[in-house]
């Protein structure tokens, strides 16, 4: 017996509710690393009130989504994060945030941990889950692209969960130029504070358009990570952000495909609707949140994700033996480099990309739109609190 | 929904390697990680 | 005993979505998302916790006998990865 029409297909065409989704609940942030796909820094004073946040929540649990990844910005700095964390809960919405750690105090750990133990049943807050973000295995490789202070701030973090008992958070890493030779370093750092390791793609986006060219791996490193993911299997996460890297020959676990409009998708902090959180601008907002007919709408019926759910053009790649199963890589990737969408990814693992880079001319490439940076100059300030 | 049977049939017993792909192309579930969609946090 | 014999459920912690193609199936436990290809496994599922056995419960979905060990080989997937476990009464 095989199914007449291959499962990815199903989920290229799109689903009537996402799976997942990515929720920036503030673009505020104590931090303003190099990197930050959403460019935050500064609150904008439009964001979802706590009563239009919970309508989402509530169109959420209608739709059966199952699982709502929190962020920002920084997520827990919004006066109302607890409240929206136990209201997703109580929806049986589950809830991953991530976090630089900076408010993950031992009480706060404590809480986390006593409600994944649960008392039964299926416990309300074994829905929730920590994303602790970093990206050196060292404070030298780390604060220089987060911030002086911030290793220590997440380290303390993983102490205090691993000190309440809070087993299996997850340890998010995007790699660059510079942590690529530390991934045994981070493996042993999850381990040690009893974290499942995730390593994700770097991508233009957001701020991440500054640094690109900077820190996105070399080719040769590209194949050093694909060849460790490979002989780590399952145990490390990746977010299905190397999908691109099934070109290299054998695909990594996941879909292995791109998921935005299709089975993902961004909701920011005014209630736009992204297709990813990797591409916050205009070109790739769906709708609103406060539009007529709510999130739901904008998923059903807006044009964006109709046009993202049909057939997509190969362009230039669909002479290539590898494009089953790299799919041209990622559009956001293509999309802030400057590159056409129907063509090779700028880390096309057959070397593709490069050339066409090339001919992109400086500074033509679209910018990232909106930008919440804070204005060159303002000091960051790690309050530990 | 209705599936119809199209796996031809091998030239020879398929070894057990073979088996084994045969049988993971034809089962009717297939599981991946949360984690394992790409466009998510 | 095969697995079709017995009698079981489906976990506490998952949570069921049909959807057209079938159904998606998440363990809030194990964080692992399954997918049924197609609409008469889901039947099946749905139809364990009340059938004495998984056979019962295949044939009440009108599984045919021809069916059977595909449906099997599905469900015994779901029993190693903690979406099903085996009933005790």
């Amino acid at each position: 017996m095989s199914v007449a029409v291959p499962l990815v297909e199903h989920f290229a065409g799109g689903l009537d509710a996402p799976i997942c989704l990515t929720w920036e609940l503030t673009y505020a942030c104590n931090l303003a690393c190099r990197h930050c796909l959403s460019s935050s820094g500064r609150r904008d004073p439009a964001e979802l009130s706590t009563a239009e946040a919970k309508a989402v929540l509530d169109e959420l649990q209608r739709m059966q989504v199952f699982y709502v990844n929190i962020g920002g910005g920084e997520p827990t700095i919004r006066p109302d994060f607890w409240e929206l964390v136990d209201y997703a809960t109580a929806q049986r919405v589950g809830v991953k945030f991530s976090t630089n750690g900076v408010r993950i105090t031992p009480a706060v750990a404590e809480r986390l941990a006593a409600g994944a133990r649960g008392c039964g049943g299926v416990p309300r807050s074994g829905y929730v889950d920590v994303q602790i973000s970093l990206d050196g295995a060292t404070a030298d490789v780390n604060d220089a692209l987060r911030g002086e202070g911030s290793f220590a701030v997440a380290v303390r973090a993983m102490e205090n969960l691993a000190g309440a008992g809070f087993a299996g958070f997850k340890l998010s890493v995007v790699c660059t130029r510079h942590n690529i030779p530390q991934l045994d370093s981070f493996q042993a750092l999850a381990d040690r504070y009893g974290a499942q390791l995730r390593l994700t793609r770097l991508r233009p986006a957001g701020r991440g358009a500054d640094v690109w060219d900077e820190l996105h791996p070399t080719a040769a490193q590209q194949h050093e990570l694909y060849r460790w993911l490979l002989a780590h299997g399952e145990r490390v996460l990746t977010g299905d952000s190397f999908f691109h890297l099934a070109g290299y020959g054998e695909a990594l676990p996941g879909l292995n495909l791109c998921g935005a409009g299709r089975v993902v998708c961004l909701i920011d902090p005014v209630g736009d609707v992204y297709a990813c959180p990797f591409a916050i601008h205009d070109a790739f907002r769906a709708g609103n949140v406060r539009d007529a007919g709510g999130f739901a709408a904008v998923w059903r019926s807006s044009e964006l994700f109709r046009t993202l759910r049909g057939p997509q053009a190969a362009g230039a790649c669909g002479v290539c033996s590898a494009y089953d199963a790299c799919r041209g890589g990622c559009m956001a990737a293509k999309f802030f480099t400057g590159l056409p969408i129907a063509g090779p990814d700028p880390e096309c693992v057959k070397g593709f990309g490069e050339p066409r880079l090339a001919t992109v001319e400086p500074g033509s490439a679209p910018r990232p739109s909106p930008d919440h940076s804070r204005p060159a100059g303002v000091p960051v300030t790690l309050g530990r609190r | 929904m209705e599936t119809t049977a199209a796996s031809p049939a091998p030239a020879a017993p398929p070894t057990d390697d073979e088996e084994e792909a045969l049988v993971e192309e034809d089962l009717l579930v297939e599981d991946v990680s949360i984690d394992g969609m790409c466009g998510v946090y | 005993m095969s697995l079709l014999d017995q009698a079981w459920e489906l976990a506490p912690q998952v949570a069921v979505r049909p959807e057209p193609f079938g159904a998606l199936l998440y363990h809030f436990g194990t964080r692992r998302l399954s997918f049924l290809k197609d609409r008469r496994l889901l039947a099946v599922v749905e139809g364990l916790a009340q059938a004495p056995s998984a056979r019962e419960a295949c044939a009440g979905a009108g599984v045919s006998p021809s069916d059977m060990k595909a449906y099997e080989r599905a469900l015994a997937r779901l029993a190693e990865t903690d979406m099903l476990r085996e009933r005790t009464s």
